[in-house]
């Protein structure tokens, strides 16, 4: 190897005192977090504009060509859906009716609203996780927009996440998928409580891990799983997906089930983010 | 200094391309890894030093967007530089083959070490399924994309000796 002679330094030398600043910042991010998010601030205040330059121009030419593809489909569709539209408004009707009857049963038991009506802003995702061993991603909303660390994610009617960090215009988001992330939940009609799991193995089929059920809890295929009143971290009542399977697990006093989730993770782009705290909700 | 331009250039523009452009919008699936590829070229290409760099920086920049703590990705990947500068005594332009092999090893060194640090401590034991499911699928793509990539590169690289 040839490199000038008067800034030689032995590559050993070098790379001790590189892993030396490794170990310097690790312990850096235990002791002293909040110089490590400085740092974190600044790379990203270099980095995100770019990547929101990049995802702009994904987007356009995704569209793009999603316009040139969609419009023979878009005819075809069209006609399926007067068709439906005919059937679901006669539905409406018997809804309608059911609705009066639920509204006048509720004031009977004085209950509130099942699904409070939270506070919610949109976002824009515009970077993911680069491995493929963890599924987390930005979104270009932060602070400054009222979100904070903690603030529920959804995508459309379903759960998507948890923001973990916050800076002042993005944050980043840990999916319901992530290995590292626990959702405590309840299976609707049944009402029992359960942990939804992330999991890369089971999602790689496409399913979440729905752990810690009891053995006894009356769950069938279809069931509907929501976040439970007793997280604090996820508002109550929010979608997050229908089960697929259900199985015994060899201790026979838990069972675990299957869930499709009502996201679908390989098609994110906008995303609503709830900026109710959780405790304000439940002081009130 | 031109040098040290085009490598950060490169850098950051690695690792946009791969938050972005790959895995657009997919959320948990798998995507070629372009920043081990970046210091597994350079480090053939260049030898210990240059590889180290490059791996810290990518590292660092992957640690500060992904990871809760700073520090792990950038050991990882200056560790990976500087063993691959090792394979620099080798390094012939026309050579397509040794920067295969190299970055086949890389990827499964680099996906292993995850492995242990995130998921063996936390009790996830069934290796196979990750090798299965992840690390053989990602290796493959990344080794794929190298043949392509590992050219521009060697292309850059002799612009810039040209430059010197």
């Amino acid at each position: 190897m040839k490199f000038d002679k008067r800034k030689d330094i032995n590559p050993k030398y070098l790379l001790l005192t590189l892993t030396i600043i490794c170990i310097i910042f690790l312990l850096m991010s235990f002791f002293a977090s909040d110089k490590i998010a400085a740092i974190k601030g600044f790379t990203g205040k270099i980095i995100t504009p770019l990547q929101q330059g990049i995802n702009e121009i994904g987007l356009w030419t995704d569209s793009k060509m999603d316009n040139l593809k969609k419009i023979e489909d878009l005819t075809a569709e069209n006609e399926e859906l007067k068709k439906k539209l005919a059937e679901y408004q006669s539905e409406i009707t018997t809804y309608q009716n059911q609705l009066s009857e639920l509204e006048s049963l509720q004031e009977l038991y004085e209950l509130d609203a099942l699904y409070p009506d939270y506070n919610k802003t949109g976002a824009h995702v515009f970077a993911t996780d680069s491995s493929s061993w963890f599924s987390t991603f930005y979104i270009d909303k932060g602070t400054n927009d009222g979100l904070f660390v903690g603030a529920n994610v959804m995508c459309g009617e379903g759960l998507a996440g948890l923001i973990v960090e916050c800076y002042a215009d993005y944050s980043k988001v840990r999916a319901i998928i992530d290995d590292n992330s626990n959702v405590s939940a309840k299976i609707m009609p049944s009402n029992a409580l359960c942990t939804v799991e992330g999991n890369i193995n089971t999602y790689q089929h496409g399913y979440l891990a729905v752990v810690n059920i009891d053995k006894d809890a009356n769950i069938s295929i279809g069931d509907k799983v929501v976040t439970s009143n007793i997280s604090d971290r996820y508002h109550a009542g929010i979608v997050i997906g229908y089960v697929t399977n259900v199985e015994n697990d060899p201790n026979n006093l838990t069972k675990t089930a299957f869930i499709s989730p009502v996201v679908n993770f390989s098609e994110i782009t906008e995303v609503l983010v709830i900026t109710d705290t959780k405790t304000t909700i439940v002081t009130e | 200094m031109r040098r040290i331009i085009t490598l950060a250039l490169l850098i950051i523009f690695n690792f946009i391309l791969q938050s972005t452009i790959f895995g657009f919008h997919n959320i948990g699936s798998i995507s070629p890894n372009l920043m081990l590829i970046l210091t597994m070229s350079f480090g053939i290409m260049r030898g210990r030093k240059e590889g180290m760099f490059v791996g810290f920086f990518c590292g660092f920049l992957a640690d500060c967007m992904f990871s809760t703590v700073l520090g792990p990705y950038m050991f990882i990947y200056m560790i990976i530089g500087y063993v691959n500068g090792f394979f620099h005594k080798t390094y012939i332009v026309e050579d397509a083959l040794l920067p295969l092999i190299v970055i086949v090893l890389d990827e499964l060194a680099f996906n292993t070490a995850i492995y242990v640090v995130h998921f063996l401590l936390r009790n996830h034991l069934n290796f196979i399924d990750y090798i299965t499911s992840i690390i053989i699928p990602e290796t493959l793509s990344t080794a794929l994309l190298t043949i392509i990539v590992y050219k521009l590169y060697v292309f850059i690289n002799r612009k810039l000796k040209e430059k010197e």
